[in-house]
């Protein structure tokens, strides 16, 4: 049934980015462009990325559905969008495969926390980070967690592998898919034969004006030279690029010229005479510029970085490549170009070749269509395995302690559910025999004193539910871990759980019975909502006091037999001997046993302000330095458990 | 990348049954115990294993040579007490089949339940495709486990124990199922499962078994590794599987 409808629909890809049209122009926003658009028969796109335009949060870019979460501004390059990781998360379950294009730290975020498991990933590795690199130890961990996730990763050079010490680790599921240019789009309507101007010294150079782009190498070089530089493209350098000009005094022959349609700059990249990447550090992987000036036969002068760069356009065939941020370097080699139209026209002719047959957008659509065929395939051939659909077919692995409080309130669930198999009564017996109880208390305590009995009754109630839970969750816990010998040594759980189990299980029977005390409360009382308001993070204290007694009785009773009855008849003692069924104020106020009493104060921390509406602090301070000691022994109870699987 | 690597590793077994450790005996008996008192037995005794993926391992000995406590070892259910323990990959330990079932719950209930032990969330579709493997009624989805025949409940755990593959997969004793129709559709199902496991480990007394399905043997003698066969690629013929049944 799954199958046939699998079949009858696309898989859906998320694309996960920073930014998106029409915020931004640049050379990765194509590359995405074009494999939506390429793969739109096979693979069904989406994009998630980061707006600050504030515009319509869901838009449609050619035929893509495009969500673009608010963001507040870049912070140290990356959109500070809050909500961005909560939609991605939202966004993961709807779609079939997800194509993350890195880096992106904010989305490695939602990947580093686990989430999004159940979905096959594939990383299209754009760039390193290299700007502000005092952040790498932070950013690091968590790209690495994303890419060992990642099922495939896409690469637009082997180069990129080798020279990457981050994607060296994972050069196994790399796959180099060089980027793809339309080489049609740059033909000349004719084709002249003086094609090449031969006084031309026109220097064109595109790109986001940001400092990885060396455009400021590019203006030095310009200066006490006679040829022109344009510039395309917008961005946050603009105004020191401008000072720069200034300074230098070039404003005659240096231009930006902002961003420009498309059309324009394929008509700038067949007039120019040159064509320049000065980009400087490794952020630049490919240049996916360069590729489309040699698209359009023009010379390419790029620079000699350590990733594609430098291999799409070759030092001496289609470009001439000079060390990265030497202006002077970068001045000769335009002027050598500028002064051999010939070598132009052959360096231009070169390129045009190498754009054609090696770096064709179908044969880069068709291995990314593969790269995405197989990540699919992949986790339906696992999820077929493991005989169910994809999104539930892969165990959670998620930390230690999560998995092991998920499994502890699964079993307490079950156990919940299956009290009231072959019962009489159904459901709520237990708060049944509650009922009975209080009602049988209250009127023999009700003699004691001279108060109001039926006043009483839902503090009497409250209490014998909390002292119900207490003393059930630590008699539980002494043989919580015996009754589950066989599936912590045969099945390897750790017995943690087993206590945990214990607190889960008892809180969810305290919450049938707590319904006698709240109806008693309801019927009875004023209904003061402020006074149990104030009482809960006492309520809270209290189950977290119970949960570590737990934890530590219930290992000292499976390694040492005799704690069993010791802790059963002080259980029954401290019943009696603390104010749980009577009030301190029932007796002298003055009794030592009793102010010494821990379960005194643990009561009374949240008993005193449901009937109040005050906190007794001195009560609270001795039950959290109680706690503390409590909390040390956990700790120590939970590292000596590792052996608990000697004592049973 | 699933691998194991044991190196040097030592596990002593506490007798704390049957030896009185009371505060009484602690704080008298430093007056006058005999020396050479033995508390501890040794289990297993420096044992260095490394296993890479496609690694089957046989663990074969004589009773209490220490094969089940070393595979508890490697699942993580005891700690080693001395020597370096590196273990990668999600392990399955088959040690018991009956772990963790609840005789009084509905079947499908169980088997809800173990797989929410093994860390899955069970859906509708994992357990119509579990209980399609046992090939018993629909109805009987609905009927509390004590109600099954022997040979019934163990259709059901092995059926859930063995419904999803594993990266390390520790075997103590070949599953065996005894019922004469079913036992060929176990085996078979228990067999894929070895071979798309990336490491195996099994402990068995059965020489034939191992021989066929592992390609190192390791024998094992109080505690220590006493010998180490490397064997060639296991042949799976269908003819020594039905051999060994019969």
């Amino acid at each position: 049934m799954t199958m046939v409808n699998e079949l009858a629909r696309r898989p859906s890809v998320l694309h996960i980015f920073k930014v998106y049209y029409p915020d931004l122009f640049g050379g990765t926003l194509s590359v995405i462009r074009d494999i939506c658009v390429g793969l739109k028969d096979s693979f069904a796109a989406a994009v998630l990325v980061c707006s600050q335009s504030g515009g319509e949060r869901r838009i449609v870019v050619n035929d893509v559905a495009v969500e673009r979460v608010h963001s507040f501004g870049d912070v140290l390059s990356l959109p500070a969008a809050p909500t961005y990781p909560w939609r991605l998360w939202r966004r993961i379950a709807e779609h079939d495969l997800l194509a993350l294009h890195a880096p992106f730290p904010l989305a490695d975020l939602v990947f580093a926390f686990g989430f999004g498991r159940r979905r096959p990933l594939v990383v299209h590795w754009h760039a390193d980070i290299v700007s502000h690199a005092a952040l790498r130890w932070f950013v690091e961990p968590m790209m690495r967690r994303t890419l060992r996730r990642a099922a495939a990763i896409i690469v637009s050079d082997p180069v990129l592998v080798e020279n990457t010490p981050l994607l060296r680790e994972f050069a196994d599921k790399c796959h180099a898919v060089p980027f793809g240019v339309d080489v049609a789009k740059y033909d000349r309507p004719v084709l002249r034969p003086a094609d090449v101007n031969s006084r031309g010294r026109l220097v064109l150079a595109c790109g986001r004006l940001v400092p990885y782009k060396g455009f400021d190498v590019l203006i030095r070089a310009a200066h006490s030279r006679n040829f022109e530089v344009w510039i395309v493209g917008e961005g946050r350098e603009r105004d020191q690029l401008e000072q720069l000009i200034r300074d230098y005094g070039l404003q005659d022959r240096v231009r930006l010229l902002g961003s420009v349609p498309e059309s324009e700059r394929v008509k700038l990249m067949r007039i120019a005479d040159v064509f320049v990447m000065p980009s400087v550090t490794n952020a630049e992987t490919f240049g996916l510029v360069q590729l489309e000036a040699m698209a359009a036969g023009r010379p390419v002068i790029n620079t000699a970085l350590d990733t594609g760069v430098p291999y799409v356009a070759r030092n001496g065939i289609e470009a001439i490549t000079v060390p990265a941020g030497d202006p002077n370097a970068l001045a000769e080699a335009i002027e050598t170009l500028i002064d051999d139209p010939e070598r132009r026209q052959r360096m231009g002719q070169a390129g045009r070749h190498r754009a054609m047959t090696k770096y064709s957008t179908t044969a880069f659509k068709e291995r990314v269509e593969t790269v995405y065929r197989m990540v699919v395939a992949e986790e339906a051939i696992a999820a077929k395995d493991a005989g169910s659909p994809a999104p539930a077919s892969r165990p959670h692995t998620a930390g230690g302690l999560v998995s092991a409080i998920q499994i502890a309130a699964a079993l307490a669930w079950s156990d919940m559910r299956h009290r009231y198999v072959r019962s009489l009564l159904g459901p709520f017996w237990m708060s049944i025999q509650m009922a009975i109880m209080v009602a049988v208390l209250g009127s023999v305590i009700g003699h004691f004193s001279n108060a109001s009995a039926v006043a009483r009754l839902p503090m009497l109630a409250a209490s014998l539910t909390a002292w119900t839970f207490l003393n059930s969750v630590v008699l539980d816990a002494t043989t919580a871990l015996q009754n589950s010998a066989s599936l912590i040594k045969d099945r390897a759980l750790p017995p943690v759980i087993f206590l945990l189990q214990c607190t889960f299980r008892q809180a969810l029977f305290a919450l049938h019975n707590a319904v006698v005390p709240l109806i008693l409360w309801l019927a009875l009382t004023p209904r003061d909502i402020s006074g149990a308001l104030v009482a809960l993070p006492g309520l809270v204290l209290f189950i977290v006091c119970t949960l570590a007694l737990s934890l530590v009785l219930g290992a000292l009773a499976t390694r040492y037999r005799d704690i069993k009855p010791i802790i059963e008849s002080s259980l029954t003692l401290a019943f009696l001997s603390s104010p749980i069924i009577w009030t301190p104020e029932m007796i002298d106020r003055g009794s030592r046993v009793m102010r010494f009493n821990p379960l005194t104060h643990l009561f009374a921390i949240w008993r005193d302000p449901l009937a109040t509406g005050h906190v007794p602090m001195g009560s609270v301070a001795y039950v959290l330095t109680c706690l503390a000691a409590l909390a040390v022994a956990s700790v120590v109870t939970v590292a000596h458990l590792r052996k608990a699987a000697f004592w049973i | 990348m699933a691998s194991i690597q044991l190196r040097d590793v030592c596990l002593d077994y506490p007798l704390y049954g049957a030896y009185d450790f009371s505060l009484k005996r602690r704080l008298l008996g430093r007056l006058f115990r005999q020396p050479g008192e033995m508390r501890t037995i040794r289990a297993v005794d420096s044992i260095t294993i490394d296993a890479k993926p496609g690694a089957r391992i046989g663990l074969a000995g004589p009773n209490g040579s220490g094969k089940s406590t070393l595979l508890r070892l490697i699942a993580g259910v005891f700690p080693a007490t001395s020597g370096e323990l590196e273990i990668s990959g999600n392990i399955v330990p088959l040690l018991g089949l009956g772990a963790g079932a609840n005789l009084d719950f509905t079947a499908a209930d169980n088997i809800s339940l173990l797989l929410r032990i093994s860390g899955r969330k069970p859906t509708q579709a994992m357990l119509d495709d579990i209980w399609a493997f046992t090939e018993l009624e629909e109805r009987m989805q609905r009927l509390p486990l004590r109600m099954f025949s022997s040979g019934m409940l163990m259709r059901v755990l092995f059926a859930t124990a063995t419904a999803f593959p594993a990266d390390i997969l520790l075997l103590d004793e070949w599953l065996s199922v005894v019922d004469e129709n079913f036992s060929a559709k176990a085996e078979q199902r228990l067999q894929k499962m070895v071979e798309t496991a990336a490491i195996v480990i099994i402990a068995s007394h059965d020489h034939g078994l191992l021989r066929r399905t592992c390609n190192t043997i390791i024998n094992l003698d109080h505690g220590r590794i006493a010998s180490t066969v490397s064997l060639d690629a296991p042949s799976l013929h269908p003819l020594e599987l039905r051999e060994k049944r019969a």
